[in-house]
C-alpha cells in the first residue's frame, strides 16, 4: 500500500528502482537474520565453550576457552559427591519405561475408543479431553500428599520412588495422546480389520497383526513425545524426589547448580551437556514425527 | 462396528479374572489399612477405583472397557483424585503440625513414654559390648538380676561370673564391665536410652535407680480428651490441635477442616491481598507478554525468511533451541547473565557502560524471565506458524494481487486473519501453559527478588503456581498445605475460564462430542 503511494511513477522508473530497493531489503533479511540467528546459537554455543574450559571457575567473559579440554567431563564423571551418571542413568531408566507403557497403553485404549461401541465412550473421551487441559502441576500438592499417605502402606508406591513418578508421567501423557491415536486409526480404512474378526480372529489378535503394523507412525509421534516430556520434566521429579540417588539428571543439575555455581561451575556446564545429548540424538532424525504430533489436533482445523 | 461383537476367549477371560483377583486382594488390603489410619478421602477414592473395575470385569456389556481399565484406574488416581483432594484440602489445616489424620496422631501420642517419679525400681550397671552397643544389669526389688539392651525384652543370663559385692557380675560374655568412674561420664549419653523393649521399656534415673517406662498420654475416646498421665493435664481437640484448659497445645496435631479460613485470608485481609493482586498481574503480563512475543517473533521469521536463499539453514539454525531440555536451557540462561561468570556482563558493561541487575532487581528480572521464555518457545510457534501460512491456499492471494493488493494489505488483510483463526486455539493453550509456566520462574531465580514485608515468603517473580510451591515445599518449618491448596484452587478456577474458551476451538473437542 504504501509502496504504491510513495511510487505512483512510470514503469521505468519503477524498474529502475526495483534492483538496488531488492538487493536492500535482501541485506536487511539477511541482517535479521544473522542477528536471530545469533541470538538462537549463542547460548548453546556458550555452554559447550564453557563445558571445555578448563579454568576452575570465573569465566569471566571470554567465549572462547584458552586451552580446551575434556578436564569438566572427567571431574564430572569421577566425582563422589554429585552422582551424575547414576542420575543420567534414573532419568533413561524413567524415560524408557514410561514411553514403553504409555505407547503401550494408548495403542490399545485408541484402538478400542476407535472400533467399539459400548456404553459411555462419548462421555470417556469427554472427560479425558477435558481433565487434561488442566496442566497437571496444579495438582502436586495433592500428589505430594497422596503419595506420602500411600508410601507409609506400600513402599514403593510413595515419595522417592520411581514407581509412583513413572505412574505420574503415563498418566499425564496418555490422556490426549489416547484422542490423538484414535483419530489416527479412524483413518484406518474398517474393513482391514472387520474381515479379520469375521474370520474369527481375537480382537488382540486383530490388533497385534493388523492394525498396529499399520498404526507405527503415530506410535513413534507418541513414543517420541513421551520420551521427550519424561526425559525433560523437572517440577514432578523434584516434588516427589529426595534421596540423592534416587534423582533424575534435571532434579540433580538444578540441586547441583544451586549448591555449587561457584565452586563447579565447569562441571555443571559439562553435565548440562551431556544431559542434552539424548534429547537431540532422539530429536534430530525423528524431527518430522515431533512436529506431526504437537502440530496435531490444534491446527489441523 | 456393532455387527461384530468383542468375545475374549475363556482361557483369557480366567487370566483376566486371575489377575484381578490378586489386584482386588491387595487393593482390599490397602484400602482397610487407609481407613483404619484414618486417611478416609483416600480410602474412598481407592474403594471407588475398585468397585469400577469390578464392574468391568465382572458384567458382559462393560467388556470392551477391559482395554480402557489400566487408563481409566490411572486417570482416576492420578488426575481426578487430586483435583477432588485439593478441593478438600483447601478447607483443611494441613500443614506443619497438621500432617496426620487423627487416629495417626493419637497413635503417636499413646507410643509416647515418660519416667513416672513412683514405681517399680532397680539397680543397675553398665557394660559395654566392645567400643559398641551399652548394656544394663538390672537388680529387682525381687533381687533376681536381668540383662537389658537396646530393643529387645530383658533377659535373664545363666551361668553368669563372680558377682561382686553389689550383687552384679564381674563379667558378662561379650560384655565388658563399666566400673563407676567410667559410669559417671557417661550418664547423661546412658539415660537417654531405652533399655528393654517398648511398652516395657526401662530408663536410668539416677546413678542408683532405673525404673520402668510408662505410656505418657492416654486417650479418653468418651470425652475425647487426650490425658497427659503425668502432670494430669487435660488435652482436648481444637481444629486439630490438641489444647489444654489454660490454653497449652501439644506440637502434634491432625489434619481438620477449618472451613473458608484461608480464602477469608487471602481475600480479606489487606496485607495479603495486594501482594497477591500484584502477583496475578504479573502472572497474567508474563503469559501474555511471552505469547505474544514468541508468536511475534516466529511470524516475522517466517514472512522475512521463507522465500530468501538459504532459508533450509537459516531455519535448522533457528530452531536450535528447541530440543533442548527446559531444564537446560534456563540454566544456561542463568549462568550466561550471572554476573560473576557469564559474558552478557561484561558485554553490556563495556557497550553502555553498566549491566541489568538481572537477578536482583524485580523489572529486570521480570524481562530476563519473559526473555528467556521467548528463546524458549518462539521455535514451537516458528514451526507451527510456517505450517499454517503454508496451508493458506495461494489461489486467496491470486484473486486479491488480481484487486490490487499489495505485500502490507495480503499480509494486513488475508495472511494475518486467517493465521489468527487457525492458530487461536494454540494461542489460548500456549496462554495457559504459560500462566502456569513453574519451570522459567522457579528454575531461573526461584520467583525472586523477594517482596519486601508480606505475610508469607513470595516474591516480585512469583507466579500463583511458585507460590503455591514455595508454600507447600520450600518453607519447611510453616509448610502451609491448606493454603497452598487453596491457591491452587484460585487456580483451577481461572485456568477453567481459559480452558472453556480454547476447548470452544479445540478440532478434537468437536470430533468428541
Amino acid at each position: 500500500m504504501s509502496q504504491a503511494r510513495e511510487f505512483p511513477v512510470s514503469g521505468v522508473r519503477r524498474a529502475q528502482s526495483r534492483l538496488p530497493r531488492k538487493a536492500l531489503g535482501m541485506f536487511i533479511r539477511y541482517l535479521i537474520a544473522v542477528i536471530l540467528i545469533l541470538f538462537a546459537v549463542i547460548p548453546a554455543l556458550w555452554i559447550v565453550s564453557a563445558s571445555l574450559n578448563p579454568a576452575k571457575s570465573l569465566i569471566g567473559g571470554t567465549f572462547l576457552p584458552q586451552n580446551p579440554g575434556f578436564i569438566n567431563y572427567e571431574q564430572l564423571l569421577s566425582n563422589p559427591f554429585f552422582p551424575y551418571v547414576v542420575w543420567l542413568g534414573n532419568s533413561l531408566k524413567i524415560a524408557i519405561i514410561t514411553t514403553a507403557l504409555t505407547v503401550f497403553l494408548t495403542s490399545l485404549s485408541g484402538y478400542t475408543l476407535s472400533r467399539f461401541r459400548f456404553t459411555g465412550r462419548r462421555t470417556l473421551m469427554m472427560a479425558i479431553l477435558v481433565l487434561n487441559v488442566f496442566p497437571s502441576i496444579l495438582g502436586m500438592v495433592a500428589i505430594f500428599s497422596m503419595l506420602q499417605q500411600l508410601g507409609a502402606f506400600i513402599d514403593w508406591l510413595g515419595l522417592d520412588g520411581h514407581a509412583a513418578l513413572i505412574l505420574i508421567y503415563v498418566t499425564g501423557s496418555s490422556g490426549i495422546n489416547v484422542l490423538l491415536v484414535k483419530a489416527y486409526i479412524d483413518t484406518i480404512p474398517l474393513e482391514l480389520d472387520e474381515s479379520a474378526l469375521v474370520d474369527g480372529a481375537t480382537p488382540w489378535q486383530t490388533f497385534r497383526h493388523i492394525v498396529l503394523p499399520v498404526m507405527t507412525p503415530i506410535v513413534i509421534t507418541i513414543g517420541v513425545l513421551t520420551f521427550i516430556a519424561s526425559y525433560g520434566d523437572f517440577v514432578i521429579a523434584r516434588v516427589l524426589l529426595k534421596s540423592s540417588e534416587n534423582l533424575t539428571v534435571m532434579v540433580g543439575l538444578q540441586l547441583f547448580q544451586t549448591d555449587r555455581f561457584d565452586q563447579d561451575f565447569g562441571m555443571i556446564t559439562a553435565g548440562a551437556v551431556i544431559a542434552a545429548i539424548p534429547i537431540i540424538l532422539i530429536y534430530i532424525p525423528l524431527q518430522k514425527y515431533v512436529i506431526d504430533g504437537l502440530t496435531a489436533g490444534s491446527v489441523k482445523g | 462396528m456393532n455387527k461384530v461383537s468383542l468375545v475374549i476367549p475363556t482361557r483369557v477371560y480366567l487370566l483376566h479374572l486371575a489377575v484381578f483377583g490378586v489386584f482386588l486382594a491387595g487393593a482390599l488390603w490397602l484400602i482397610t489399612s487407609l481407613f483404619a489410619a484414618g486417611l478416609v478421602p483416600l480410602g474412598s477414592a481407592l474403594s471407588g477405583i475398585v468397585v469400577f473395575l469390578a464392574l468391568i470385569f465382572l458384567r458382559r456389556k462393560f467388556t470392551p472397557l477391559r482395554w480402557l481399565a489400566i487408563g481409566i484406574a490411572l486417570a482416576l488416581l492420578f488426575t481426578l483424585y487430586p483435583l477432588l483432594y485439593t478441593l478438600f484440602l483447601s478447607v483443611t489445616n494441613m500443614g506443619s503440625g497438621h500432617l496426620m489424620a487423627k487416629q495417626q496422631a493419637l497413635a503417636r501420642y499413646e507410643s509416647e513414654l515418660y519416667l513416672p517419679a513412683e514405681g517399680e525400681t532397680y539397680r543397675w550397671a553398665a557394660y559395654q559390648a566392645g567400643e559398641g552397643a551399652y548394656a544394663l544389669w538390672l537388680i529387682g526389688e525381687d533381687g533376681t538380676g536381668r540383662l537389658a539392651v537396646p530393643g529387645a525384652a530383658l533377659q535373664a543370663v545363666e551361668g553368669v561370673g563372680a558377682l561382686d559385692s553389689d550383687g552384679f557380675p564381674e563379667s558378662l560374655a561379650g560384655y565388658e564391665r563399666l566400673p563407676l568412674n567410667r559410669t559417671v561420664p557417661l550418664l547423661s549419653q546412658l539415660s537417654a536410652i531405652d533399655f528393654g523393649e517398648a511398652p516395657d521399656a526401662i530408663r536410668i534415673r539416677s546413678l542408683r535407680e532405673a525404673a520402668a517406662l510408662q505410656p505418657r498420654y492416654r486417650y479418653d475416646a468418651a470425652q475425647d480428651a487426650l490425658i497427659d498421665l503425668e502432670t494430669g493435664a487435660v488435652y482436648r481437640p481444637v481444629e486439630g490441635t490438641f489444647t489444654s484448659e489454660s490454653g497449652e497445645e501439644l506440637p502434634i496435631g491432625f489434619i481438620d477442616t477449618i472451613g473458608i479460613r484461608h480464602f477469608q485470608n487471602f481475600l480479606g485481609s489487606e496485607g495479603f491481598r495486594e501482594p497477591l493482586i500484584s502477583m496475578m498481574l504479573w502472572n497474567i503480563s508474563f503469559a501474555f507478554c511471552s505469547v505474544l512475543f514468541s508468536f511475534v517473533v516466529g511470524l516475522v521469521v517466517t514472512l522475512l525468511f521463507e522465500d530468501l536463499p538459504g532459508k533450509r539453514v537459516i531455519r535448522a539454525l533457528l530452531i536450535i533451541p528447541w530440543p533442548i531440555p527446559v531444564l537446560i536451557s534456563i540454566l544456561i540462561w542463568r549462568s550466561m547473565l550471572n554476573p560473576d561468570l557469564g559474558f552478557v556482563a561484561p558485554v553490556l558493561e563495556a557497550i553502555f557502560g553498566a549491566s541489568p541487575e538481572w537477578f536482583s532487581n524485580p523489572l529486570w528480572t521480570r524481562v530476563a524471565v519473559i526473555l528467556v521464555n521467548v528463546w524458549l518457545s518462539y521455535p514451537y510457534f516458528y514451526v507451527i506458524t510456517a505450517g499454517a501460512i503454508r496451508s493458506i491456499p495461494r489461489e486467496i492471494y491470486d484473486a486479491a494481487v488480481v484487486d490490487g493488493a499489495g505485500g502490507w494489505n495480503k499480509l494486513y488483510h488475508i495472511t494475518l486473519p486467517l493465521l489468527l483463526r487457525v492458530m487461536m486455539p494454540l494461542l489460548i493453550a500456549s496462554f495457559t501453559f504459560n500462566f502456569n509456566n513453574f519451570n522459567v520462574i522457579y528454575i531461573f531465580n526461584f520467583g525472586n527478588p523477594p517482596m519486601p514485608n508480606t505475610i508469607v515468603p513470595m516474591g516480585y517473580t512469583d507466579i500463583l503456581i511458585s507460590f503455591v510451591y514455595r508454600l507447600a515445599f520450600i518453607s519447611s518449618n510453616i509448610t502451609n498445605y491448606g493454603l497452598a491448596a487453596a491457591i491452587t484452587v484460585l487456580l483451577f478456577l481461572l485456568v477453567s475460564v481459559l480452558v472453556i474458551v480454547q476447548l470452544r476451538f479445540t478440532r478434537l473437542f468437536k470430533e468428541a462430542v
